[in-house]
């Protein structure tokens, strides 16, 4: 028997740490191999790490809401043996040696000098102020933790202060937030120590100058809600902005504070596509794939990109340059239940329209499941949503940064058209394509546009792109 | 003032009373001519005769029963049981007429009496000689119930005790009845019913408790501050009604709390406390309040001071609570 320390493995590219969403165990739990231990996020994803092996789980490093970085250890493992071992009793031994024998080494070679004994978190300051003072500032800001542990003098201190004792990183025995964390988070200003207030400005016309005046940044002040009237605080839930939530957040005001949306809406007679798709639909299922509409739409975007570039660049705001992408990663925005996900097909450049079906059939089945793999993630190029059966009428879809462009597409609809003069049933589809006016100028991206909708209406052309 | 052990405070606030207030009697097993297996009531017998100095027969029901027959015709009787531990034979006397008959006669028969007892351990005693009963009686809605800890305390508490309206339990701690000595004032004074002492002052812990076991608590104190924790000691002497005031006063300056009592923990009166303490002073806790005690277990002979909270149970507890 043995204990083993478990390090949070490295899950992903460019992946430094992960917060901990959710333990799956706690010590005293048994597990099995593979069994899932513990859901860790990164800025890519939600992964579930499984246990490398059997065995009891000692400990558990982290709090949930806890930030860990790759390479530290996560849970402390007992592996081998279940019960504790007992050395062959002499024979007769009185009872008093049965105490002593638990605290001598083991009998083996090479003696069994343990990392870690039950036992150990209880002394102050070990691991639980470990994490949190070595990732610093970073996670200082982040730290959540859903149930902090702290005495009640503490409560009413926090209370007192104004103070969110989740938020505060605890310093304490046993992972205790003690009255100085409490202190020390509102001298840092991380606590408003007053209850804020919602600042009503009034609107103000001013005639539109000649010159821009110098921007002055707004002071960062946070805004909080009133707190509710005592009739209703019952019915309200406040529900703590973590996890999958969080990332979907910063990475929407990140993009609707930095790019200049402009969203560009025109209609695509698919009538064609679809007697395309209904054609091969059988052969494709010869090949164990579902022949959707979406692998077209991918190869369609791709096609376009090709002849307009510029629609697949980045923008590097660290050196202020526009980085044009000579791959072609084509992210689908999916929904899951924990939020706003966007697997990648990775090289559409270079996969056929089965390739590709295929892919997004595997991606579509793993992301259901929450089972979509940290590869899988991040790192397009250019994104597609696809708006379903309630996408409305057209949507203005937000870029996912640091993407200039993004592809919405909506329902299918039967709708009379004119064509050579007659009214007649058409199929008949409308994009929403948003881009970032910084970067892409209006008749560019019309352009673009009209060049998806050109291989859409004529998606035979599609074969001419073939690589 | 003259220097005085428990015993001998005790006999001369009985011989002031019985003086004082001729309606008081004392009755019990070898109170009379012996003057008492501990000596308390030495002299009473001579000086007041057998009319008021009453040997009765091995009889706790009896004692009691009377006792109360003779409260209920005016008199003031002062029954003495030989040791808590035999006090059972006379619960039901206790519980079901005494600390009810002022309420079920609306006040006609207060029945106003003190029943004396020596209580505790540390003598040697074994189990029906050690035991702590206090919360039993505690618990019994109409009786009110001390335990001092020094002379000049029991002196006067007997004296209030005797002249309350309510049939009091007077426990008397015979670990303590000739160790603890000190000055007590001459003629008649009384201590009030229901007024906690802090013994010690200090601002780091509290320690509540009462009769022998407030100076295992000093002890303990007194070593702890050596270690840096300056603790509070409060001496309840009267144990219902309970001064909770002095012991929020105190929690709500510590933030810590250790009760000490010889009696078994579970259903102790520290759970009581404990539990007051946290009604009343949760947002002031900086850590569990914590239980020194007996064990659930009967009294044993052999480990007896393993068994009672002495300093050395009582130090580590007052460090862990301190440095929690």
């Amino acid at each position: 028997m043995s204990t083993y320390e478990f390090k949070l493995p490295d899950i992903g590219e460019g992946v430094s740490e992960g917060e901990i969403v959710k333990w799956l165990v706690a010590p005293g739990d048994t597990v099995t191999e593979d069994q899932p231990i513990v859901e860790v996020m990164t800025d890519k994803a939600t992964v579930t790490i499984t246990a490398p092996k059997a065995g009891k789980v000692l400990e558990t490093r982290a709090p949930e809401g806890g930030v860990v970085p790759v390479h530290s250890v996560l849970v402390v493992f007992e592996i081998g043996g279940g019960a504790s071992p007992k050395a062959p009793a002499p024979a007769a031994a009185a009872a008093p040696a049965a105490p002593a024998a638990k605290n001598e080494p083991a009998a083996t070679a090479v003696g069994d000098i343990r990392e870690t004994l039950p036992g150990m978190s209880l002394m102050p300051t070990a691991v639980a102020s470990a994490p949190a003072q070595s990732n610093g500032q970073a996670s200082k800001q982040s730290y959540f933790n859903e149930k902090p542990l702290a005495t009640p003098a503490t409560r009413a201190l926090a209370r007192q202060l104004g103070v969110d004792l989740r938020a505060v990183p605890p310093t304490g025995s046993n992972g205790r937030v003690t009255k100085d964390d409490v202190r020390s988070l509102v001298t840092d200003g991380g606590a408003a120590p007053k209850p804020p207030v919602i600042e009503h400005v009034a609107p103000v016309e001013v005639a539109a100058p000649l010159a821009l005046p110098p921007v002055t940044p707004r002071p960062a002040q946070k805004l909080g809600l009133p707190p509710p009237p005592a009739a209703v605080a019952a019915l309200e839930e406040r529900i703590p902005l973590r996890g999958m939530r969080k990332r979907i957040f910063e990475g929407m005001t990140r993009s609707k504070h930095t790019a200049a949306h402009f969203t560009f809406v025109e209609e695509c007679d698919v009538s064609a596509l679809k007697a395309l798709r209904a054609r091969l639909r059988p052969a494709a299922e010869k090949a164990g794939v579902k022949l959707t509409f979406l692998p077209f739409f991918v190869k369609a975007v791709v096609a376009a990109l090709k002849r307009h570039p510029t629609l697949n660049a980045a923008f590097d705001e660290a050196t202020q340059e526009i980085v044009v992408r000579r791959y072609y990663d084509i992210g689908i925005a999916s929904a899951t239940e924990a939020g706003l996900i966007v697997p990648v097909v990775r090289g559409a450049d270079r996969k056929s329209i089965l390739d590709v079906a295929r892919d997004i059939q595997r991606l579509g089945e793993e992301t259901k499941v929450g089972k979509v793999r940290p590869e899988d993630l991040g790192g397009s190029t250019f994104t597609i949503t696809s708006l379903g059966q309630q996408g409305g009428l057209f949507a203005t879809p937000i870029l996912n940064f640091p993407e200039v462009a993004i592809l919405g597409i909506h329902q299918m609809k039967q709708k009379p058209v004119v064509r050579d003069g007659q009214i007649v049933i058409g199929d008949v589809m409308l994009l929403s394509l948003s881009f970032d006016h910084r970067i892409i100028d209006g008749h560019i991206g019309a352009a673009f546009a009209y060049e998806i909708i050109g291989y859409l209406q004529d998606p035979d052309r599609l074969f001419l792109e073939m690589a | 003032m003259s220097q005085m052990n428990m015993v001998q405070a005790i006999n001369d606030a009985l011989r002031l009373e019985m003086r004082r207030d001729s309606r008081v009697v004392v009755l019990g097993e070898d109170v009379g001519k012996v003057g008492g297996v501990f000596r308390v009531t030495q002299g009473l017998f001579d000086e007041f005769g057998d009319e008021r100095v009453i040997d009765t027969p091995l009889s706790e029901g009896g004692i009691i029963g009377a006792a109360i027959g003779m409260a209920l015709y005016g008199l003031v009787p002062v029954p003495e049981i030989q040791f808590a531990d035999f006090i059972f034979p006379a619960y039901d006397q206790i519980v079901s007429e005494l600390a009810k008959y002022r309420y079920r006669s609306g006040g006609e028969y207060p029945a106003k009496l003190v029943i004396r007892t020596p209580v505790g351990g540390g003598i040697r005693g074994g189990h029906y000689h050690s035991q702590s009963p206090e919360a039993q009686f505690i618990h019994v809605a109409g009786l009110k119930v001390v335990c001092p800890s020094n002379p000049a305390d029991a002196k006067g508490l007997l004296l209030a005790a005797i002249r309350d309206p309510d049939p009091v339990m007077f426990f008397e701690p015979k670990r303590i009845y000739r160790a603890a000595k000190g000055d007590v004032p001459e003629g008649d004074y009384t201590v009030p019913l229901g007024v906690a002492k802090v013994v010690r002052p200090g601002k780091d812990v509290t320690i509540v408790t009462w009769g022998a076991m407030l100076y295992e608590s000093l002890e303990a104190a007194n070593q702890a501050a050596g270690q840096g924790v300056d603790v509070e000691v409060i001496d309840l002497r009267t144990l219902w009604p309970l001064d909770i005031d002095t012991v929020i006063a105190s929690v709500k300056k510590t933030g810590r709390v250790v009760v000490v009592h010889e009696a078994p923990k579970s259903c102790g009166f520290g759970a009581e406390i404990v539990s007051l303490v946290n009604e009343k002073a949760f947002l002031h806790l900086e850590a569990p309040p914590v239980r020194v005690t007996g064990f659930d277990t009967p009294f044993p002979y052999t480990l007896e001071n393993e068994y009672l909270p002495l300093a050395h149970r009582i130090l580590p507890a007052l460090l862990e609570t301190a440095r929690y």
